[in-house]
């Protein structure tokens, strides 16, 4: 090995890094996303938890249990009148987990005979949120048999004045997914990821690779629209990945027993509008970049939110308020809860009218740029 | 003369600072082979590109075959045909189906489509090569039949990219004569090339250099105005009323060694008839012409032109 050759080689290297901005972008960008991602956003714990309660005792143990919950910074309590309204929060999403006190909490707790059972909480979990409702589970079972522990040592609540010799129990119902299988939820969210990375990889070096071979340009010289070429490139390929859906579909149920609980007609068709969506996207990747190795890179930059930030895999519960925002401005984050609905829930269109609206925005967006994009090119 | 059917006023193309194209202005009669030469780099490509649509230009006006390009460059597509540096070929698809490919998108199917790549097919003697794949194909055989798609839909204009880029000098004659086919057939032909002795395949030449335009003749003008003319050597004696008859058509007689050497700036019919009657029925096999060669008169023209930029040596 001669020192000067490697020092030319070292330094054409060096050149050539310095001067691409995007390869240096992502040399710094995607080290820092995935620290900050993986050490704050995707940290399991449970901070600031939407938690619904409902207050059926109504006495100064279940505030003080309540207000223990509140002031622990892993929930915030939210409200409810009724067990139907918390349990119908939980279905929409608008509280992660739920909390049920009964009606007799406090006599039970303070004021029961030797040999009676503790008073039982009852919690209510989202089993296609599976990650999250076994975090939950842990953090407010551990809470509340802290804060039991203490009303019943503390016995300024009793009224009969004798100690009681337990604290408290808690049972779980968990809706959709009663064991809280993580298979099922992994298999619906990898339509997601599947749907989104890989359809956007496929076309992302189409358009570019013709461009390099020239076709592209003997194409756009031809009476066909921008709008032609578009739909040419995406039915074929979404036709491919609808069958995909299928093929998953069907090895998911097979092998793992998972299959939808909802309508398979209606997976199928959000799923191929999915693809479109997703296909536009690599289009759009594709007609932007002047080389393949561009628009994977591109591809690649992009899967690195989509597989944290999308719900695939990470809870968006357990993410800050800000990057669940950020999370919503991502197609991927809205298919993939669909898919749990429709898979873990069995829902319909009608209980997921926010996420399918965005979807359709979505689509229709991303296809209307990638056309554009493309006469821009032209 | 009839109305030009390629129109380019004050054409600028600018990528950031750097001004590829400058002010270019040409008019390009229909029917005829317009040669668009320069060096690499020299802005030919972005021109045509700017012609056909395929890219915007900073400024000026482009019309082709009566249509606004820059205003409107879908409603063009149909009357040109085109050919870049890279044969636009699929690889993966033979060649009867990137015929069929292309075909379809200029609705030209069944009865018509096979009726026009017969005829397509024989000219360009694409036969043998129908069931291949691009990617297996010779080079020229592969310019040839990319030639032969960029014609398939009869279109009016001809737009060809450097269009023997890669092929063998073989190859390329075969290629010329096929372009002249089309010119022959009313098709205009645009086509730049490095090549700049292609230029003598051609009706009209334009230089480019550096983005600006620096000649626009036919062949024989640009040799007439950039070279010292054509230079004939003749063995043997010419007499002296010979001589006064080359004189008198422009050609002037200098001794050399055995023989006579004789320069002319242009030769047309008035110069070939004085060296027919000054030499007699021999003249043919005693004549040997030099043409100037026109990458020497590219070399005149670009320094005239520097010359002329930047005023007289001291």
């Amino acid at each position: 090995m001669r020192w000067r050759r490697l020092r030319t080689l070292l330094v054409r290297e060096v050149r050539a890094t310095l001067r691409d901005p995007f390869t240096m972008a992502s040399l710094i960008a995607v080290p820092v996303m995935a620290l900050l991602a993986f050490s704050y956003v995707l940290a399991t714990d449970v901070e600031h938890l939407a938690l619904g309660v409902y207050d059926a005792s109504a006495s100064p143990a279940s505030r003080r249990l309540v207000a223990e919950l509140g002031a622990s910074d892993a929930f915030d309590p939210r409200p409810f009148a009724t067990r139907g309204a918390l349990e119908e929060a939980l279905v929409a999403g608008d509280v992660g987990v739920g909390l049920v006190i009964p009606p007799d909490f406090e006599r039970d707790l303070l004021d029961r005979a030797p040999g009676a059972p503790p008073p039982e909480l009852q919690l209510l979990l989202d089993g296609a949120e599976t990650v999250v409702a076994g975090n939950a589970e842990t953090f407010l079972r551990a809470i509340v048999a802290r804060t039991g522990g203490d009303l019943v040592s503390g016995q300024a609540w009793g009224p009969s004045g004798h100690a009681a010799p337990t604290g408290l129990r808690t049972v779980t119902r968990v809706l959709f997914n009663p064991r809280l299988e993580g298979t099922p939820f992994m298999v619906a969210g990898t339509f997601g990821f599947v749907l989104s990375f890989l359809t956007t990889l496929i076309t992302a070096v189409s358009i570019v690779s013709e461009r390099l071979t020239g076709t592209f340009d003997q194409l756009q010289l031809t009476p066909a629209t921008s709008a032609e070429i578009l739909l040419g490139k995406l039915l074929p390929l979404g036709a491919v990945f609808a069958f995909d859906v299928i093929v998953m579909m069907a090895v998911a149920g097979l092998l793992f027993g998972v299959w939808p609980k909802g309508n398979v007609l209606f997976f199928l068709g959000v799923s191929s509008y999915y693809v479109v969506t997703s296909l536009s996207l690599g289009l759009i990747f594709s007609a932007t970049s002047t080389t393949a190795a561009e628009a994977v890179q591109k591809t690649v930059l992009f899967s690195v939110p989509l597989v944290q930030l999308s719900g695939f895999a990470f809870p968006l519960r357990s993410m800050p308020a800000v990057v669940q925002w950020f999370a919503e401005a991502l197609p991927a984050t809205h298919y993939i809860r669909i898919c749990r609905s429709i898979y873990m829930r069995g829902e319909g269109p009608l209980s997921m009218g926010g996420d399918l609206l965005l979807i359709l925005v979505f689509g229709v967006a991303l296809v209307w740029l990638a056309a554009r994009t493309l006469e821009r090119r032209a | 003369m009839s109305e030009p059917i390629i129109v380019v006023r004050g054409l600028t193309r600018k990528f950031g600072e750097f001004v590829a194209v400058e002010d270019l202005t040409l008019a390009v009669p229909p029917g005829t082979i317009f040669a668009f030469l320069g060096a690499n780099g020299s802005g030919k490509s972005t021109t045509i590109r700017m012609l056909i649509g395929l890219l915007r230009p900073s400024a000026g006006e482009i019309r082709v075959d009566g249509i606004d390009v820059i205003a409107h460059p879908r409603r063009v597509r149909d009357r040109i045909g085109y050919m870049g540096q890279r044969v636009s070929l699929y690889q993966g698809l033979s060649l009867r189906e990137n015929v069929e490919f292309y075909a379809g998108l200029y609705g030209l199917e069944g009865a018509a489509l096979e009726r026009r790549w017969g005829a397509v097919r024989e000219r360009f003697a694409l036969a043998d090569a129908e069931g291949e794949r691009p990617e297996n194909l010779p080079a020229g055989l592969r310019q040839r039949a990319g030639l032969a798609l960029s014609t398939l839909h009869a279109p009016r204009l001809l737009f060809l990219d450097e269009p023997t880029a890669g092929v063998d000098v073989q190859s390329r004659e075969l290629f010329w004569e096929l372009i002249q086919e089309e010119a022959d057939s009313g098709v205009t032909v645009f086509v730049t090339t490095h090549f700049l002795e292609e230029a003598d395949y051609c009706d009209w030449v334009s230089f480019i250099d550096a983005g600006r335009l620096v000649a626009d003749a036919t062949p024989e003008e640009l040799r007439a105005r950039h070279s010292d003319g054509y230079r004939i050597r003749v063995s043997g004696g010419i007499s002296e009323e010979g001589r006064t008859r080359l004189a008198r058509a422009g050609l002037e007689a200098r001794r050399d060694g055995e023989g006579w050497a004789l320069r002319t700036a242009r030769l047309d019919s008035a110069a070939l008839a004085a060296l027919g009657d000054a030499l007699g029925p021999e003249a043919a096999g005693r004549v040997r012409v030099e043409q100037p060669a026109m990458n020497e008169i590219f070399r005149r023209v670009i320094a005239d032109t520097a010359a002329a930029r930047n005023g007289p040596a001291a």
